[in-house]
């Protein structure tokens, strides 16, 4: 099935939280690869009795094409196993699995777990052009990358004068000259400091050297000016401290500084250790901000057990995981913008600071009041791979199963969790639905993605009914592109080339002439080859 | 005669990637640039480049050819080798290894011996590097391990040293390291036979990290460059990321790498290697996304595996057909001389003058000069090429026909 045709999906659960929908028995239909309210009696039909139909997933943060993906792909070659193209694929691409895997078959992979459309976490604006040309060879899913701009030494500069007009044009530029589709902060100022004999920023009013640059006013500026463009995704914020007991403080400080503004916290398990000294879950607390605030949202960077690997721009926290596991670890500052720190890591289920961020995620899940604003990642590769989602839905919404993974985990540092006090929350499928597809699409501002009404892309994902809740949702025996059927009886059938998700915002030009002087003084290429031209596609609206 | 400008090209003669270049052009030819640099004005040549297409040496259509050469290569699947040389735009490479993929063939690149060494030491070390900028911006203290940059990239120093940085206002130290007959731009601190060069890097390790702190009397100059280092703020190592000895670059890039690392405590420190132009690192980085290797891959078994000890172009015996992508002039004389012996095709800039009798040869163009797209820096940073100057078809269109005429896997002879 191609653009074009016509499908009526007929007699499955549907799940569409976004519509309202929690299961009901009824007919999906797609023409020209959009939902639409209705065929003809003619139209060709799928029969999807008795299985569960879903929204194609999203994935907001994921570390899938970039500079830092493809410096890991050459520091781990040992952890490299072949993935011969896909069998039933006619002009398949074979590739490698690994933490992080080669583009086509990161593709394929998200395509045989349902998943439609992922976002990469964190691209140094001047490395974009490589991420377009990785994402040009990931095929599957529509993708775009939040560009990274946290620490960008002519925004601080900004920051600094309190130009915070002049910061807003900025940031529109750049994030429309590279091609990106959100702002991204990495532990704000933490990363210049990196570079600098300071080494970190570890308070929200620490200034960056003589600067009046704090985190916080990092923070304010950005997730206004991103506010003030109209970006359909509000500023995505690290925060400081990433990993440090006691960061909790830091995480909710951070949050309170952005009352009232949207803003979204990312990987939020690595940021909720409680103060009192060592290591313990500040997860109620947290939680309890996120479900207070309806303008804060936040992913949750669930950790499971197994190999890993930290990709990080947050340097400090390279360097910091290097003198701890003495294992292998890349360094390397990006003028102007940022750094990039990688090392990997093995979560084991007997180490307690492992089982207690294995912990903090599931509780972050399990006490949040509102799943639309609290949905999965894992970070990938940092918590673990994009391909442990079957997992934790199975965690999620069993608690039995939960009960069970529980008992057999390193208990020293779970004193006092939430989960060993018996919480028996289970999540339906529509919150499965909501955490994994409607939720992360509606914090992107995705109006045509994570569900199924009408004018929506057809993405769709089908599911046999499973009593083995991660088998279910491992290998979904239909999926739909945008209308096309990518997976059929569970097999990848056809790869199609996704869409780049990425915005164009307008700005005063006014800003030009300072930014020109300024890159062309410091930077080491010439202004105008910065920009990424030349785009598949056209740019989505703002504003 | 019509004479104009063209700015800001970027020049691939060496992996400085200088992108602030100005051609001079007088009746479609390149008659000079501006700033000048010697390796840039080799790169560039006067831009003129054969633009012929042969089969068997005569002279034929590009269909022709392009059929000639699907039928040369179907048979070898499972046994082809593919050589993906300089010169190609980063989509011409992807396009390179697609026919890869799509043969089951071994993939060979212009990684110089050199050059393989210090990747293998990142993959059992890691890296502490940095984009050019942060040299220029940050590091106070450059340090010139055997290394002259004048010779090899020539505008490297006035580039990113003998300027003003971020947080560089005022003069840098420069040092330099005398390793054997290669010095540095400055009088040397040290100088070294090269075999002491591993050692010495050891035991300036060992200072650093505080583990040496009573040196003896004839290590008082290792101990001296130890403080200087860090003291400095940020400091820059620079050094050879090429060459042709293996086991003297396996040595230095483990001790380097090893340094520089043990620098990111005391202060901050980035090892930057000085790589060969022509897009090598486009083609590494594209290897490493599409594969997950970034050199050394076979494709032989279904998918890619990593066999860094074995190169496909010194082991030509297991190739029933060779295909030659980039320029061929980067293949050393021993393989050239063994590419006369298997059944071949060369697509690429002068493919038509290689000397060593392939079924087909296409001409293309010369990745920015006269084919646009994007190639990488020696820090890995992409960088835009525009065309300057009109030439034979590009390569990228001629690769992805290729491939379209060898059909899909299994298709067969």
């Amino acid at each position: 099935m191609s653009h074009g045709t016509r499908l009526r999906i007929r007699g499955g659960a549907v799940h569409d939280p976004a519509n309202g929908i929690d299961g009901a028995v009824q007919d999906v239909c797609i023409e020209d690869g959009r939902i639409v309210a209705s065929l003809p009696e003619d139209a060709p039909v799928l029969d999807a009795r008795g299985m569960v139909v879903m929204p194609g997933g999203v994935d907001i943060h994921s570390h899938i094409a970039s500079s830092s993906c493809n410096h890991t792909r050459r520091l781990l070659p040992e952890e490299r196993v072949p993935a011969p193209a896909p069998a039933g694929l006619a002009h398949g691409r074979s590739g490698t699995m690994a933490s992080v895997p080669s583009t086509f078959t990161t593709g394929y992979r998200y395509a045989g777990l349902g998943y439609t459309t992922v976002f990469d976490a964190a691209v140094a604006p001047i490395m974009a052009r490589h991420t377009h040309h990785e994402l040009d060879d990931t095929p599957c899913i529509d993708a775009g990358f939040y560009a990274l701009m946290g620490n960008d030494e002519y925004l601080l500069g900004l920051v600094d004068r309190g130009e915070r007009a002049r910061a807003r044009d900025y940031m529109a530029w750049l994030l429309g000259s590279v091609g990106g589709y959100a702002v991204k902060i990495v532990n704000p100022g933490g990363v210049e400091a990196w570079k600098t004999p300071q080494r970190n920023l570890t308070g929200l009013d620490q200034a960056l050297g003589s600067s009046r640059v704090t985190p916080r006013a990092i923070l304010e500026t950005l997730a206004d000016g991103a506010n003030a463009i109209g970006l359909p995704h509000p500023v995505h914020i690290h925060c400081n401290n990433l990993g440090v007991p006691g960061n909790a403080k830091t995480t909710l400080e951070s949050m309170q500084a952005l009352e009232g503004r949207r803003a979204h916290f990312t990987h939020l398990q690595f940021h909720c250790y409680g103060e009192g000294g060592g290591w313990r879950s500040a997860a109620r607390e947290l939680i309890a901000h996120v479900n207070a605030h309806p303008e804060t949202s936040v992913d949750v960077g669930q950790v499971m057990f197994g190999p890993a690997v930290t990709i990080t721009a947050d340097g400090p926290v390279g360097q910091m995981l290097y003198g701890a596991s003495g294992r292998k670890w890349v360094n390397v500052d990006v003028e102007l913008e940022t750094g990039c720190g990688i090392v990997p890591i093995t979560y084991k289920d007997k180490a307690a600071v492992a089982a207690l961020q294995w912990a903090i995620g599931l509780e972050l899940f399990l006490l949040a009041d509102d799943p639309w604003r609290t949905v999965l990642t894992t970070d990938h590769p940092n918590g673990a791979s994009f391909l442990a989602y079957p997992q934790i839905i199975e965690l999620l919404m069993s608690r039995a199963r939960r009960d069970e993974a529980l008992g057999k985990v390193n208990q020293k540092l779970l004193a006092g969790s939430a989960l060993l006090d018996g919480l028996a929350r289970e999540y339906t499928l529509n919150e499965i639905a909501i955490v994994t597809r409607a939720g992360p699409a509606r914090l992107l501002g995705l109006a045509h993605k994570g569900h199924l009404g009408v004018g929506a892309d057809a993405d769709i994902t089908l599911y046999d009914r499973h009593e083995h809740i991660a088998q279910m949702f491992s290998a979904p025996r239909y999926v739909f592109k945008r209308g096309e059927l990518i997976v059929e009886e569970a097999q990848l059938r056809r790869a199609p080339a996704g869409r780049r998700l990425y915005l164009r915002p307008g700005f005063d030009e006014a800003v030009l002439p300072g930014v020109r002087r300024h890159f062309e003084q410091w930077g080491t290429m010439r202004f105008d080859h910065l920009g990424v031209r030349d785009l598949p596609g056209a740019p989505l609206g703002v504003g | 005669m019509s004479t104009h400008v063209v700015p800001d090209v970027t020049c691939l003669g060496c992996g400085l990637l200088c992108d602030d270049v100005a051609l001079a052009l007088e009746d479609g030819r390149i008659a000079g640039m501006a700033p000048h640099c010697d390796l840039g004005r080799a790169w560039f040549g006067d831009g003129q480049v054969p633009a012929r297409i042969l089969v068997r040496d005569v002279p034929a259509s590009f269909d022709a050819a392009l059929a000639a050469a699907a039928t040369l290569l179907r048979p070898a699947e499972g046994r082809a080798l593919v050589v993906l040389g300089p010169g190609l735009t980063t989509s011409a490479v992807r396009a390179g290894i697609a026919i890869a993929d799509r043969l089951g063939a071994t993939v060979d690149t212009a990684t110089s011996p050199g050059a393989a060494e210090g990747i293998l030491a990142g993959q059992r070390r890691g890296r502490a590097s940095s984009t050019l900028g942060e040299v220029k911006n940050r590091a106070d203290l450059v340090l010139f391990w055997g290394a002259d940059p004048a010779t090899t990239h020539p505008r490297f120093i006035e580039r990113l040293v003998a300027t003003k940085g971020t947080h560089v206002p005022g003069e840098r130290t420069l040092l330099s390291v005398r390793i054997g007959e290669w010095g540095g731009p400055t009088a040397p601190v040290l100088t070294l036979d090269e075999a002491q060069e591993a050692g010495t890097l050891a035991v300036l390790r060992g200072m650093v990290l505080g583990r040496l702190a009573s040196p003896p009397p004839e290590q008082a100059g290792l101990a001296t460059l130890a403080a200087q280092l860090t003291a400095a703020s940020y400091v820059a190592i620079v050094a050879p990321g090429e060459g042709r000895d293996a086991r003297r670059a396996a040595l230095r890039a483990e001790g380097l790498t090893a340094l520089a690392q043990a620098l990111n405590g005391p202060t901050r420190c980035t090892l930057i290697t000085l790589r060969d132009g022509g897009n090598r690192n486009g083609v590494e980085s594209a290897l490493s996304w599409q594969a997950g290797y970034p050199f050394a891959v076979s494709f032989g078994g279904g998918a890619p595996t990593y066999d860094p000890g074995a190169r496909g172009l010194h082991e030509l015996w297991r190739a029933d057909a060779a295909l030659v992508l980039g320029d061929w002039r980067a293949i050393d004389d021993s393989a050239l001389a063994a590419l006369a012996e298997v059944p071949s095709v060369v697509v690429g800039p002068r493919a038509s003058e290689a000397p060593f009798a392939p079924g087909a040869a296409i001409d293309t163009g010369v990745a920015g000069i006269h084919e646009g797209g994007v190639a990488y820096r020696m820090d890995d940073v992409p960088l835009p090429l525009t065309p300057v100057v009109d030439g034979a078809r590009t390569a990228a269109m001629t690769i992805t026909a290729l491939a379209e005429a060898l059909g899909p896997r299994g298709a067969g002879a």
